[in-house]
């Protein structure tokens, strides 16, 4: 029986190992340092909130060098920055994640730069559809864990009992870990690459959250009783172009009803870009519906 | 009975991995005993060698100390070292034939390799508890371990999957399980003037 058990910890010992060959260390994110995935050749990721307004950092390879590793291009939407770093070693191996079971073992993986490899393991407790994070970005696949996340863990791989990556660790509500598919990574890490950042869609309002009085959402045919009131008004923008005025409010884009300021970031992905989308709103205390043209977010 | 094991899954790994703990849970309660503290608390000691107890300074405070073993035997041992610096401490009991721990050394150890701690949390007593090597020990006398302690862990054994006791759990940092190496016990005994067993 125990060489059973002997046989289970090599196994988790060797895929720490396997997959620790990818794992880079960041000293200089975070508070204290935090981790980093060698996704391709020479292209590596981590964090992105943990390296804000850095444009070249410091690394520690898994060979124990030290290296600079230079921005490519970040996306805050989804907390993924691309960094270049030649010769860094060998790319992370991916899992199929559609593969990926509830109940099955995962392990979140992070570099110190003192100490070395670091692992928590835990199970992958619930998989779920795709949902937006709170900046608006779209995640593919929900992948809940059950694991402790650890100082530093964040830009580190989780990866499954045979040491093949599912996504990136980042830290989540409440203390928890959030994992960013390996399939939501490979989209924005080859956008990244390609334009150094990522299209969003964009409207050109400043837009605060409003309740309508009692039984005015009943008498306008709405599911909810919150509306979004413009107050802002880009000059020249998507917005001001199709006609919205100041005090206008947005209560449907696209058919879809608004839950919240972040529910409009949903309904400006990047794939509407350059489409016309019927936006329903509510001016004068009578519905309106107007066409905008969605455009592409300028960089600031 | 029949259908009872025709309601139970096949036999998988995941299911003898259970078992395979469950057994070294039962040899490793063996040679775990409790330590009463003065107003009603617990902790855990290891049974490091014959009529020697192995456990944490913060567990040992006084001089003289009621010991219970798994078997239900109980003994009063006496304080013979402690060192609050390593959180270390050595009882002596006079009790003989008791099982002793197998020791390895902390510095072997792999991230990611399994281990296994059992102790006396206020809830159970020889409660086993699982987990991960969260790294390799470096130069400090601390395991960090992903593994879920409690307070009546203190002074009981952090074992490895092959039943090995490689370090005496000490505290919990961080949600991480702390535990003292047992290179640093054995160098803490022979400071205390215990000298390795014939």
């Amino acid at each position: 029986m125990p060489g059973f058990l002997v046989d289970f910890s090599n196994e988790l010992a060797n895929a720490v190992e396997r997959a620790g060959a990818s794992v880079i260390s960041v000293p200089e994110g975070g508070r204290e340092g935090v981790s980093g995935t060698i996704w391709r050749e020479g292209v590596a990721i981590t964090a992105e909130h943990t390296i804000r307004g850095l444009d070249e950092v410091t690394v520690v390879l898994p060979s124990g060098e030290t290296a600079k590793a230079q921005v490519a291009g970040r996306d805050h939407g989804t907390d993924i920055v691309v960094l270049k770093v030649p010769g860094a070693g060998s790319a992370a191996i991916l899992a199929d994640e559609a593969q990926a079971r509830v109940g099955e073992i995962v392990l979140s993986i992070g570099r110190r730069r003192e100490e070395g490899l670091a692992a928590t393991y835990g199970l992958i407790s619930a998989i779920g559809g795709p949902w937006r994070t709170g900046q608006g970005a779209r995640i593919d696949r929900w992948l809940r864990l059950d694991l402790n996340p650890f100082p530093g863990f964040s830009g580190g791989p989780v990866v499954n009992a045979r040491g093949e990556v599912i996504g990136m660790a980042t830290s989540g509500p409440r203390r928890s870990a959030a994992t960013i598919p390996s399939s939501t990574v490979n989209r924005v890490v080859d956008q990244l690459l390609q334009r150094g950042r990522i299209a969003r869609g964009y409207f050109g309002v400043g837009i605060q959250p409003v309740a309508f009085p009692e039984g005015t959402a009943r008498t306008l045919g709405l599911e909810g009783e919150h509306g979004l009131l413009v107050v802002m008004v880009e000059p020249g923008g998507p917005a001001a172009n199709a006609g919205i005025l100041l005090g206008d409010i947005v209560v449907r884009v696209d058919g879809a009803e608004l839950r919240g300021p972040h529910s409009l970031q949903g309904a400006l992905d990047a794939e509407k870009v350059g489409q016309s989308v019927p936006v329903d709103l509510v001016r004068g205390g009578k519905p309106l519906q107007l066409n905008v043209v969605i455009a592409e977010r300028p960089e600031k | 009975m029949t259908t009872a094991a025709r309601l139970n899954p096949e036999a998988s790994s995941g299911i003898r991995i259970g078992y395979s703990v469950g057994s070294m849970a039962e040899w490793l309660r063996r040679i775990t005993v409790c330590i009463r503290g003065p107003r009603g608390t617990r902790g855990s000691g290891v049974i490091w060698r014959d009529g020697l107890i192995v456990t944490n300074a913060h567990v040992a405070v006084g001089k003289m100390h009621a010991i219970e073993f798994s078997d239900g035997r109980k003994a009063q041992g006496t304080l013979l070292a402690r060192d609050t610096g390593t959180d270390l401490a050595a009882i002596v009991v006079d009790v003989a034939g008791l099982p002793v721990a197998a020791i390895r050394s902390a510095q072997e150890l792999r991230a990611g390799e399994m281990v296994i701690a059992v102790g006396n949390p206020w809830d159970g007593e020889g409660a086993v508890s699982a987990g991960i090597l969260h790294r390799a020990v470096g130069k400090q006398p601390v395991i960090f371990a992903d593994i879920r302690l409690a307070p009546g862990n203190s002074g009981g054994p952090l074992a490895d999957a092959h039943g090995n006791v490689v370090g005496v759990n000490s505290a919990i940092f961080r949600g991480l399980g702390c535990a003292v190496t047992s290179d640093a016990v054995k160098e803490f005994l022979a400071g205390a003037g215990v000298t390795e067993a014939a």
